[in-house]
Parts: C-alpha cells; sequence; structure tokens
C-alpha cells in the first residue's frame, strides 16, 4: 500500500518538467529575424554589395535564428581569446553593437557597427569607441566606468601573462588614461576631451587607420 | 580554434578599434593582405557526384587535403573540376566539416572505411564533435578488439615477464589462476576444500542411526565426531595457509584486510580457532554452537572462483536503497494490518492473536501469499480485514518487483556506461584543454618566428629573394595573431604558456628566497626584520624591453624597500599586492647593493616605469 502510494507521488514531477520543455520551444521558435533588403543595407553602410553578401554569409552561419544573444556573443567572441576570460569585454561591445537595447544584436546592428569601424571617418570611430567605454551612456566617462573597461580588456590576457598581471596594472592604467585625456581634471572625460585628445595623439591616429583593409 | 567562426574575425578584429586609445604604445603592422583572390565556387566532382563550395570555406582549414595546394594534383583540366576517385557518401560528411566545423560520424558506416576516408583527406579523427565521439571511439574499440581476438587466436599469450619479485608472481598467481599451472592447481585446491568443508557442514547434521548404547538418534557429527574434526581441520588449515599467503603477497596489506574478501575468509576460519581456544565448557558451549553458523559463509569464499556471483553482490549493493525502501514499504503495510487485525480479533476467545508482534507473523504469511494457516481470524470483522490485507499483499509485493528488476538492469547497464565514460572523460578534457593549447601554442610559436620572419623579410628584400616560409602561414591564422599582439600592446603585458609561467614563479620564489638585500642602508637590524615580515612583492613591472626573452637561467634580483625610508615609499605599497603564485617573503641573503631605493611616488603609470628602471637589478646567473 506504502509502496503505490510512493507511485504515485512521482508521477507529478515528470510532468511538469515536460511541460516546462514545451513553453521553451515555444520560445525559441519565435525568434527569428531577417534583415533588410541588400539595397538598403547598401545605402546604410559603406559597404559593397559583395561585401555584405560576405558578411551575411558568415554571420548566417553561426547564428542561424538571424539574431544575436549575448551569450553566444560572448560564446563567439571568446574562441578568440583562449588564454583568457573575454565574456566581460565582449558584454560591452555588445551593449555597444546593441543599439537599440532591445538584448540582441541582428544582421543591421552588426553590420551598422561594423561599417563604422572599418570603413567610418575618424570622428565616427572615436565616437564608437567613446560610446563603447560610457558604459551608462551619459556622455561623460568616469573613473568607474573605465576601470571596468580596463579590467575587462586585462581578463582578456588571463593568467598566463609576462610580466605577471598584478591587481592595480587596471587602475595604474586608468590613471595614465585619464591624465591624458581629462584636460579640465574634473574627474570625468566627456565627448569633446575624448576627440581632441586622441586627434592630438599620433599613435591613436595611426593605430585608427589599422584595420581598414580589413574586410 | 574553430573555424566556424573564423566568418567572424573580421569583427572580433574592427572591435579591437575600441582598445586603440587605451593603448599607450603603437600597434603592431597588420600582416599583409594577399590580393583578395576570386572567391570564387570550387566545384569537387567525388566519383561522379558533384559537390560544390565556396573556395574559402575549403581554406579555412589549410592543413588538409582540401585547403592546401594539395588539392591541385587532383585538378582535371578538361573539366576544371577536382576530381577524387572516393566514396561520394563519406566525402558529404568531410565536406559538411568544412562547411560547420564540426565533423560527424555516420552510424551505418563502416569504421574502417571512414578512418580510411579520414586519412585520405588528411583529416585527424580527433575533431570528430562530441555528438559522435563516443560512437566513434565505441566502433573503434570493438574493432580494435576484434583484430586482436584474431592475433590471439593464432599466438599464444604466454608473456610472464621474468622480472617479478617473488611477492608480485605470488599475487599474480593468486589473482589470475590462469597464469601458471602450480596457480591453477592451487585454485582448484582450494575450490574443492571449500566444496568439501560446506558439505560436512551440512553432513555432519543428518541423524546417523542410533548407537547400541543410546537411544535418541544421533547426528553424523556426534557419531563420527573425529573424523568430521580432522576434516574441518584439515580444511581449516588449508585457508589459513591461502589467507597468509594472500596476506604476504598483497601490494597493499592495509587495503587487503579491508577488502571483503578478506573479511569472509577471516569470519570463515575464526570458529574454528576459538573453538580450538574454548574448552568444553556448557557455559560457552552455546555461544560456540552459533559460532559454528559462521562456518556456512565458507560458502561465500566461492565468490573468487565465480564471477557470475561478484556480479550478483555488486547489483545488489547497488540497487540497495531500491530494496531497502521495498522492505520499508513493507514494513509499514505490516505493521498497519496487524495492528487492525489484533485489534479485530481481539473479542474472541482463545484467539492466537495475542498481541501486535505476534499478528506480524500472520500479516507477513499472509501478504506473501504463503498462508500457512497456523494463524486464521475467526471474527467477521477479522475475516474481512484478513481478505483485503491478502489482496493488498499480492498488488505490494507484485508492483514493486518488476520496478527493481528494471531498476536492476538499468543501474547494470548506467553503471556500464558510466565507467565506460569516466575512462573517457580524462580523454576529453585533455582533448579540449589540447585545443586551447594548440591554439596558444601556434601564437606563441608565432611570435618566437615572427619576429624571425621580420628579419628575414629584411634580408631578403635587401637580397630580392621571395620569402617561401611566409607564404606558410595562413592568412586566417595571422591576422588572429596580429589580434593578440595588438592586445598585448594596449595591456603591455604578453602572453606566455603555461611552462613559462610556472617557471616565473618559481624565479620569483627563488629571487624571494635568496634576492639581495640593502645592507649599505643604515636601516636598523629590526627594521629589516620588520621589513621580512610583511609581504612586499615589488615584482618585475612593465618589462624593458631587454627583457623580453625568458632567460631562465638568469635570476633578476631586485631591492626591496626598506625600513627607514618608509616614509618615502608610497603608501600603496604597505598594502599587501596578492600574486598570482604566492610565495612568502623570506630573507635574502646573498648580494648586496649599494644604491638605495625605488621611491615611486604618488604617480602611477609612466613614473613607476621610470622608476623601475632605476630600480637595481642585478643578474645573478643560477649556475
Amino acid at each position: 500500500m506504502g509502496a503505490l502510494m510512493v507511485i504515485f507521488s512521482l508521477q507529478p514531477k515528470q510532468r511538469s518538467k515536460t511541460r516546462d520543455s514545451v513553453e521553451d520551444e515555444l520560445e525559441l521558435s519565435a525568434v527569428r529575424h531577417r534583415p533588410e533588403g541588400l539595397e538598403q543595407l547598401e545605402a546604410q553602410t559603406r559597404f559593397s554589395r559583395k561585401e555584405l553578401q560576405i558578411l551575411y554569409r558568415g554571420f548566417k552561419n553561426e547564428c542561424p535564428s538571424g539574431v544575436v544573444n549575448e551569450e553566444t556573443f560572448k560564446d563567439i567572441y571568446s574562441q578568440f581569446f583562449p588564454q583568457g576570460d573575454a565574456s566581460t569585454y565582449a558584454h560591452f561591445l555588445f551593449n555597444a553593437f546593441d543599439t537599440d537595447h532591445n538584448g540582441s544584436v541582428s544582421f543591421e546592428d552588426f553590420v551598422m557597427g561594423l561599417s563604422i569601424l572599418l570603413r567610418g571617418t575618424i570622428q565616427e570611430k572615436l565616437n564608437w569607441a567613446f560610446n563603447l567605454y560610457d558604459i551608462n551612456k551619459d556622455g561623460y566617462i568616469t573613473k568607474e566606468e573605465m576601470l571596468d573597461i580596463m579590467k575587462a580588456i586585462y581578463d582578456m590576457m588571463g593568467k598566463c601573462t609576462y610580466p605577471v598581471l598584478k591587481e592595480e596594472t587596471p587602475r595604474q592604467h586608468v590613471e595614465v588614461f585619464f591624465q591624458k585625456m581629462d584636460k579640465n581634471k574634473d574627474g570625468v572625460v566627456t565627448i569633446d576631451e575624448f576627440i581632441d585628445c586622441c586627434q592630438n595623439d599620433e599613435n591613436i591616429m595611426r593605430s585608427m587607420h589599422l584595420f581598414e583593409n580589413v574586410l | 580554434m574553430a573555424a566556424g567562426v573564423a566568418a567572424w574575425l573580421p569583427f572580433a578584429r574592427a572591435a579591437a578599434i575600441g582598445w586603440m586609445p587605451v593603448a599607450s604604445t603603437p600597434m603592431p603592422i597588420p600582416p599583409q593582405e594577399k590580393k583578395k583572390g576570386q572567391d570564387g565556387l570550387i566545384i569537387l566532382n567525388v566519383s561522379g557526384t558533384k559537390f560544390q563550395t565556396w573556395r574559402t570555406t575549403l581554406e579555412r582549414y589549410p592543413d588538409t587535403l582540401l585547403g592546401s595546394t594539395e588539392r591541385d594534383f587532383f585538378f582535371h583540366e578538361e573539366t576544371n573540376e577536382y576530381f577524387f576517385d572516393r566514396d561520394p557518401d563519406i566525402f558529404r560528411h568531410i565536406l559538411n566539416f568544412y562547411r560547420t566545423g564540426k565533423l560527424h560520424y555516420p552510424r551505418q558506416e563502416c569504421i574502417s572505411a571512414y578512418d580510411e576516408e579520414l586519412a585520405f583527406f588528411g583529416i585527424i579523427p580527433e575533431i570528430i564533435g562530441d555528438c559522435c565521439y563516443e560512437e566513434y571511439k565505441d566502433r573503434r574499440r570493438e574493432n580494435a578488439e576484434r583484430l586482436q581476438d584474431d592475433e590471439e587466436m593464432d599466438m599464444s599469450n604466454d608473456v610472464t615477464p621474468v622480472n617479478l619479485t617473488y611477492r608480485e608472481f605470488l599475487w599474480r598467481a593468486f589473482e589470475n589462476p590462469h597464469t601458471s599451472t602450480l596457480a591453477l592447481v592451487f585454485y582448484y585446491v582450494t575450490g574443492f576444500f571449500i566444496a568439501i568443508s560446506v558439505m560436512a557442514n551440512v553432513v555432519e547434521t543428518v541423524p546417523c542411526g542410533t548407537m547400541p548404547n543410546r537411544s535418541k538418534e544421533m547426528s553424523c557429527g556426534d557419531r563420527y565426531a573425529l573424523a568430521f574434526f580432522c576434516l574441518d581441520t584439515a580444511c581449516v588449515m588449508i585457508f589459513t595457509v591461502e589467507y597468509l599467503l594472500r596476506l604476504i603477497a598483497a601490494p597493499s596489506r592495509y587495503k587487503f584486510m579491508k577488502s571483503v574478501m578478506s573479511v569472509i575468509d577471516v569470519v570463515a576460519i575464526m570458529p574454528y580457532y576459538i573453538g580450538l581456544v574454548m574448552t568444553d565448557n556448557d557455559q560457552v558451549s552455546g555461544a560456540f554452537v552459533t559460532l559454528r553458523v559462521f562456518r556456512v559463509f565458507r560458502i561465500f569464499k566461492f565468490s573468487r572462483h565465480s564471477a557470475g556471483l561478484r556480479i550478483l553482490g555488486y547489483t545488489l549493493k547497488s540497487c540497495a536503497s531500491e530494496l531497502g525502501f521495498l522492505l520499508f514499504s513493507l514494513t509499514m503495510a505490516i505493521i498497519i494490518f496487524a495492528t487492525v487485525m489484533f485489534y479485530a480479533e481481539k473479542g474472541s476467545t482463545a484467539t492466537k492473536f495475542t498481541s501486535i508482534p505476534a499478528a506480524f507473523w500472520y500479516t507477513i504469511v499472509t501478504m506473501t501469499t504463503l498462508g500457512y494457516g497456523d494463524m486464521v481470524p475467526k471474527t467477521i470483522v477479522g475475516k474481512v480485514f484478513g481478505s483485503i490485507c491478502s489482496l493488498s499483499g499480492v498488488l505490494v509485493i507484485a508492483l514493486p518487483v518488476p520496478v527493481i528488476v528494471s531498476n536492476f538492469s538499468r543501474i547494470y547497464h548506467q553503471s556500464q556506461r558510466a565507467e565506460k565514460r569516466r575512462a573517457q572523460r580524462k580523454t576529453r578534457l585533455a582533448r579540449i584543454r589540447a585545443t586551447k593549447t594548440r591554439g596558444t601554442n601556434a601564437y606563441m610559436r608565432y611570435k618566437q618566428n615572427g619576429l624571425l620572419i621580420d628579419s628575414l623579410a629584411e634580408a631578403s628584400k635587401q637580397a630580392g629573394r621571395a620569402l617561401v616560409g611566409k607564404a606558410a602561414n595562413p592568412p586566417f591564422e595571422s591576422q588572429h595573431h596580429h589580434l593578440l599582439h595588438c592586445l598585448e600592446k594596449t595591456t603591455n603585458h604578453e602572453f606566455v604558456d603555461e611552462q613559462t609561467f610556472q617557471s616565473n614563479c618559481m624565479e620569483i620564489s627563488v629571487m624571494n628566497k635568496s634576492g639581495s638585500r640593502a645592507s649599505s642602508l643604515s636601516s636598523s637590524p629590526h627594521g629589516l626584520s620588520s621589513c621580512c615580515s610583511r609581504r612586499h612583492r615589488k615584482k618585475s613591472s612593465f618589462s624593458l624591453p631587454s627583457t623580453n626573452n625568458q632567460e631562465l637561467s638568469t635570476i633578476q634580483i631586485r631591492e626591496r624597500p626598506v625600513a627607514n625610508s618608509r616614509s618615502s615609499l608610497n603608501a600603496k605599497l604597505d598594502e599587501t599586492v596578492p600574486l598570482k603564485c604566492d610565495e612568502p617573503y623570506i630573507t635574502p641573503s646573498m648580494v648586496s647593493l649599494s644604491a638605495p631605493v625605488v621611491t615611486s611616488s604618488d604617480g602611477h603609470g609612466s613614473t613607476t616605469t621610470t622608476a623601475y628602471s632605476q630600480s637595481n637589478i642585478v643578474r645573478v646567473s643560477a649556475l
């Protein structure tokens, strides 16, 4: 008799499990995205038709559903940096690409971002970089925001570096950065200070042109 | 690196622009892009079946046949396609590998045919995806075993390693009786004596007819007491000798004594010795008789001889929870029904249901449908509940038994699969780690070669010779390495591999232990000791370019900031700086320096760089 009662009590657990999985499946199938036409994208970005084709093929290969969510984005980006932990920087990158902040990066977002980075003017690139560093998008880069970004970049190096990474290295780097950028020493860097300073720095200017022939 | 994400490399490189404003040093030059060749379609004709794919898809894996120039050997000019005289069905999977980055193993294909195709196209089987890898490994193992069986049947397997010690030889003889004739003989002799001993235990209780001067029927054991005693002695002697030999030969005596078989051995021979020690005292003879029961445990010694017994024991052990649960639910039912029957029969006269525990017997007998009939209910209520009890008994017993049987088979198969997976887990983790290190090792090699190639490039430009070696680096890889190089420049740190990192840590610890001490400073002796008690780790900094190479034979000894100049030091230095490799600071004693101390001011970053360049670095050769 006791066995019967126990057998009955085992049943409900399984039923609730199947219900959950059905809901999950519904959720997944709803997220599917088709990009705008090729002509529109050609008009909006500075890529040629062929380049857009190549980009889309790669994009769709990795994300068949047409959108990248943050997890996939982190996954993909982490594969380029096997030694360290690229997930924090990937998070910031994701926010920078996801311009409409809907939690997923569609092909349009992707290609607009790339258009700025690869074919944009210096002004646009610097704008983009400022947007990346400004985590809360309020128009000012504070030391805390910069420290987060710096830590994320250093995280990508991983543990096995020479010289050995210390705790205060990101902080020191942030101090250097602020010394250079923060002209009026008010503790935050505005977009004008940033662009001004970068335009006066030869190294940065040269490296901005580095990736122009990537595609 | 999964080439499925090769398509995202342009994106990753573009995103590197985010590092540029942060970096303080110039970035390395990107690798020269080949003039973007026609990204056209390639036609692959495999025994008549035409496959088409983009050129770049194939070139993702440049160390395979299709991705390298090796495919040019198969180019067919007349039809302008690449012709391969191979199996098209298996080729489909190989081409999918290029497309998706994952290699799958089709179940219906023969394992050796598949292996041959992989070998032909230059693809290593280790990259088979996790979804198909276990199946592939299983099939491969079966195949290998089949081959091995064929070989074994031809040749004998008398490979006895000659250089075993006597103890190891003995242990091997005990564990695998088939290895030598002597072991086999011993195996059978012990088996025989176990059987003899058990049969003697059984027979000595059989009544053997009366002796002339006794009226009672005597058992054989009492009648032929001496004979049985001799037999028992002989058996116990053999068992004792066997146990002692096993104990001597065991590689780990403690582990052997803890094992189940040894416990059974001990329990089997103990009663005899206890009986020898104890005298024929009536008080203890009762206990002695009980002890004789343990002689029946000798039958468990058979489990060394029978694998089936061992499997049964193991499955019982693994099903213990299910059995325990069955017992528990039965107990619940028994108690319930016994209580009910007791109170139902309480009223009737001369009832056998004298107490609830007495009613347990009735409940058990009824529920297992035995029905001895020695206890029956007499009242109507009792009969009603009795019938309910017997009906439910059928259900309670009959239902869980198939569950337990299926549990047996499930657990058995599960344990087999779990063992297999555990054995493969180590290799699987090693594979994942290997692919990771392969990626980083490739980058290390690129760095070592990179400088080489640059200088070679210059030399060749002067000589006007084309550099052949440069083409060996596929464009995708070189772009990825350039990206990693940019990251290094941004953070002013370099990637190193595990071993170098470990040796760095060891260097630093050695440096701690035997570094220099600034004795020139007029610091008080307790200044030194107080300094030592803290953990100062003024380690390597943004390195000077000359220390780029890891010279493991030199120990870099740095000055330690000393007590009396503490005030001039940055307060930050007083914090313990947790390092990735922790080493306590021990007073170094070797070389003394004369120049004073590193003063790093409040400014970090660039000022510390200059400060470090002033620091006293004494290189002492470790040889």
